[in-house]
């Protein structure tokens, strides 16, 4: 290829990238030092607002939470992601309509899906699941001002608007899978879960892992659910690191845009500390390939 | 077996004529004509195609009003634009628009508790000059005289007003009658009418309050504290108010309401209250008034025809309701790209006679004489309402006050900070914030 041609194909990349990835970057880490209010310059005061942020209870608060969700949900993610996409990967013809069907929380926005959601739990809107366990226990649980409940509520609604994602990466993870090595197993007595565990898991490692790495981002962004899900987060612990940085920076008009910046790069060190094992993994796996 | 190319060429084709199709369907105004009136808008044709933009939040209340007026002035080259937006989204517009050189709207919607802080940062542009002007053309007389007061700002009026709002009590005409009840008039009857509806076993929790943590809490409390007379701030000596007993008491009286109301009443706004109201699950509810027709509506509420409507109560007694009046209206940002008269007339024209008759009963419009007691059913309630609302504190920092403090209500409220411990910091946020106008 010539080096002009290169050029060409590269650069559209490179200017999407720097506009939309490197600039706002560099502007969030610029701002995190500084006094921002809108259109106006913004004051140097080192790292104060890494000070304020780090001195705020409620970031630990939100840190704990996050970290919190992101562990269970993205276990029951793989798990369930895994257990889900053998299943609909050993259909028949009924396959396509069932993927298509299984797919409809994975497109609908998610703050219309956990809208919809929050209604299962609200008395006022009917309630369903509300009712129920009211009815089978005999008590009433608060999903919303109740904090392990409201998170349950959280975790539960995050996994199932994410789930699809994840059973459709493990499907064409599983169509991969030789079926020559699978037999094979089978021949040499493996059992069932034998065969899944030391033959199939082994063989989609990779594809397990970008599952790992994309939901980690993901629910570690958690927001917009959680405006109809937990109204009250904040005073119950349940408000996510991008809540926290909303609230703090934009809430009623307010302008603490440099203390949000701060926030944000704390948020995407800590992205960056929960991913490296699986980017380091992965690494591995392309240079052994 | 057709070929790789046609299925693109077919695909390509059903997903143009989809998005044509749903981009067709929001062509022109983006909110509902319905409610929109057809008034005289009699600006000059600019002398190049002009679009304004518009930023109002959508509610019954405010919709008539941007309805007429993108209806009517969207001619002569010139089309006004809205789109639908919440009230939240409004407020982090409004905060962006205002802070460049240039913003991107044209026509903002403002409210008495903001003008101060914007037209001291000199972001909206004073009106006088232009109400002089067209006062006849437009009838701009006739418009409340404490409502303009209440759009002003060291003697320069920066919002011409379209409508207020201020607390009604809407309650069960069925239930109080059924048990020989009549509307309370203070907290301590709020709470003795509710006890005896809960006893009466029919509803649990026959209050309803938006006391949303992340919002309503702190007009609730800045409400109850302007009933027992008490500002935020002592204007004279600039100092905070939330060391005085009545701040403690404005705590003690919402926190005596918590027995009556659903245990989760933190995570209401306006619309779940009338949600509660309208599936039954609540007999007495003090909202705005805005939100009054809406329970009226036979589609909304199969109690739509036993709703009672009355002033709030005082919190302990006295003239001072348990109340805060809000008068909305429209305000031209400084940095708006069109012709400033042009916008004024566009203005002028959506809270005209006409236009404002048109909006009862949704809404309460700011001219004197429109609503009368025979308005709506809710209208003789608001009327008192009106009377005996605390008086606005007209300062640049107490929208930033109720903002800052707004955690901390939320957390006495539920008991999660002590009373005293509760005042105490927010004596320390606002006299923080009173620091820097002190300067």
């Amino acid at each position: 290829m010539r080096r002009r041609e290169f050029l060409g194909l590269i650069a559209p990349s490179v200017l999407v990238m720097g506009g939309l990835l490197v600039l706002p970057l560099y502007r969030t880490v610029e701002w995190s030092l500084q006094r921002v209010n809108y259109g106006e310059a913004g004051t140097f005061v080192g790292l104060d607002n890494y000070s304020a942020a780090l001195s705020d209870p409620r970031l630990g608060r939100a840190v704990l939470f996050t970290v919190g969700l992101t562990a269970v949900v993205v276990a029951t993610l793989i798990v369930g992601g895994y257990l889900l996409a053998v299943m609909v990967n050993g259909l028949g013809r009924s396959k396509p309509f069932v993927l298509g069907f299984l797919l409809i929380s994975y497109v609908v926005p998610n703050i219309v899906g956990a809208t919809m959601f929050s209604w299962l739990f609200d008395a006022n809107f009917g309630g369903v699941v509300n009712h129920l366990v009211s009815t089978l226990t005999g008590h009433e649980v608060l999903w919303f001002i109740d904090p392990w409940p409201n998170r349950l509520v959280i975790a539960l609604d995050t996994i199932w608007f994410m789930l699809p994602f994840s059973m459709l990466v493990i499907i064409a993870g599983l169509q991969g899978v030789p079926a020559e090595v699978i037999e094979a197993s089978r021949i040499d007595g493996a059992s069932t879960f034998r065969t899944h565990w030391s033959v199939i898991i082994p063989s989609i490692r990779g594809v397990l892992g970008f599952v790992a790495i994309i939901s980690i981002m993901d629910v570690l962004r958690t927001f917009d659910q959680l405006v109809p899900l937990s109204p009250q987060a904040t005073q119950i612990g349940n408000e996510s690191i991008m809540l926290y940085i909303y609230n703090v920076a934009f809430q009623d008009g307010g302008q603490q845009l440099g203390l949000g910046s701060a926030i944000n790069v704390l948020l995407i060190l800590l992205i960056v500390i929960l991913l490296y094992p699986f980017i380091r993994g992965i690494a591995k796996e392309a240079r052994q390939a | 077996m057709p070929q790789p190319r046609t299925t693109v060429v077919r695909a390509l084709a059903t997903t143009i004529s989809a998005a044509l199709l749903l981009t067709a369907c929001g062509a022109g105004s983006r909110t509902s004509s319905s409610t929109a009136a057809q008034v005289d808008c009699d600006f000059p044709a600019p002398s190049k195609a002009t679009s304004v933009n518009v930023l109002a939040y959508n509610s019954s209340a405010i919709d008539p009003f941007t309805n007429t007026m993108v209806k009517s002035c969207s001619k002569n080259q010139v089309t006004v634009k809205h789109e639908p937006i919440d009230f939240a989204g409004q407020v982090q517009k409004t905060t962006a628009t205002l802070a460049g050189d240039t913003g991107t709207y044209d026509v903002v919607e403002t409210y008495g508790f903001i003008i101060p802080k914007y037209a001291g940062e000199q972001k909206l542009r004073p009106l006088d000059e232009y109400v002089a002007e067209f006062d006849q053309e437009y009838g701009l007389s006739d418009i409340n005289k404490a409502m303009r007061q209440a759009m002003s700002y060291d003697g320069k009026l920066y919002g011409l007003p379209m409508q207020a709002q201020m607390y009604v009590m809407a309650y069960r005409k069925d239930v109080f009658e059924s048990l020989g009840l009549k509307p309370p008039t203070t907290f301590a009857e709020l709470r003795d009418v509710a006890g005896k509806i809960q006893q009466a076993g029919q509803i649990k929790y026959p209050v309803a309050l938006p006391l949303l943590a992340s919002s309503d809490i702190a007009t609730a409390y800045d409400s109850a504290l302007g009933s027992l007379g008490v500002d935020y701030v002592d204007a004279t000596t600039m100092t905070p108010n939330f060391d005085k007993p009545e701040a403690a008491k404005a705590f003690d009286e919402l926190r005596s309401l918590a027995p009556f109301m659903d245990p989760q009443v933190t995570t209401f706004d306006q619309p779940r209250v009338q949600q509660q109201m309208y599936n039954g699950s609540a007999a007495v509810a003090i909202m705005f008034s805005g939100r009054m027709n809406d329970l009226t509506q036979a589609s909304n509420s199969k109690f739509s025809q036993q709703f009672g409507f009355a002033p709030p109560p005082s919190v302990a007694g006295g003239d001072v309701l348990y109340n805060t009046l809000s008068v909305d209206g429209w305000s031209i940002p400084t940095n708006a790209a069109a012709d400033p008269k042009m916008l004024f007339e566009m203005i002028a024209s959506s809270v005209s006679a006409d236009a404002s008759k048109a909006s009862v009963p949704a809404a309460y419009p700011a001219r004197d004489g429109i609503v009368t007691p025979g308005s709506s059913p809710y209208a003789e309630a608001a009327q008192v309402s009106i009377g005996k609302a605390p008086p606005a504190e007209p300062h640049p920092w107490t929208s930033r006050i109720s903002n800052d403090t707004r955690t901390v209500v939320a957390d006495v409220v539920l008991g999660n900070t002590p009373v005293a411990e509760g005042t105490a910091q927010m004596q320390q946020i606002a006299a923080k914030i009173l620091a820097e106008y002190k300067k």
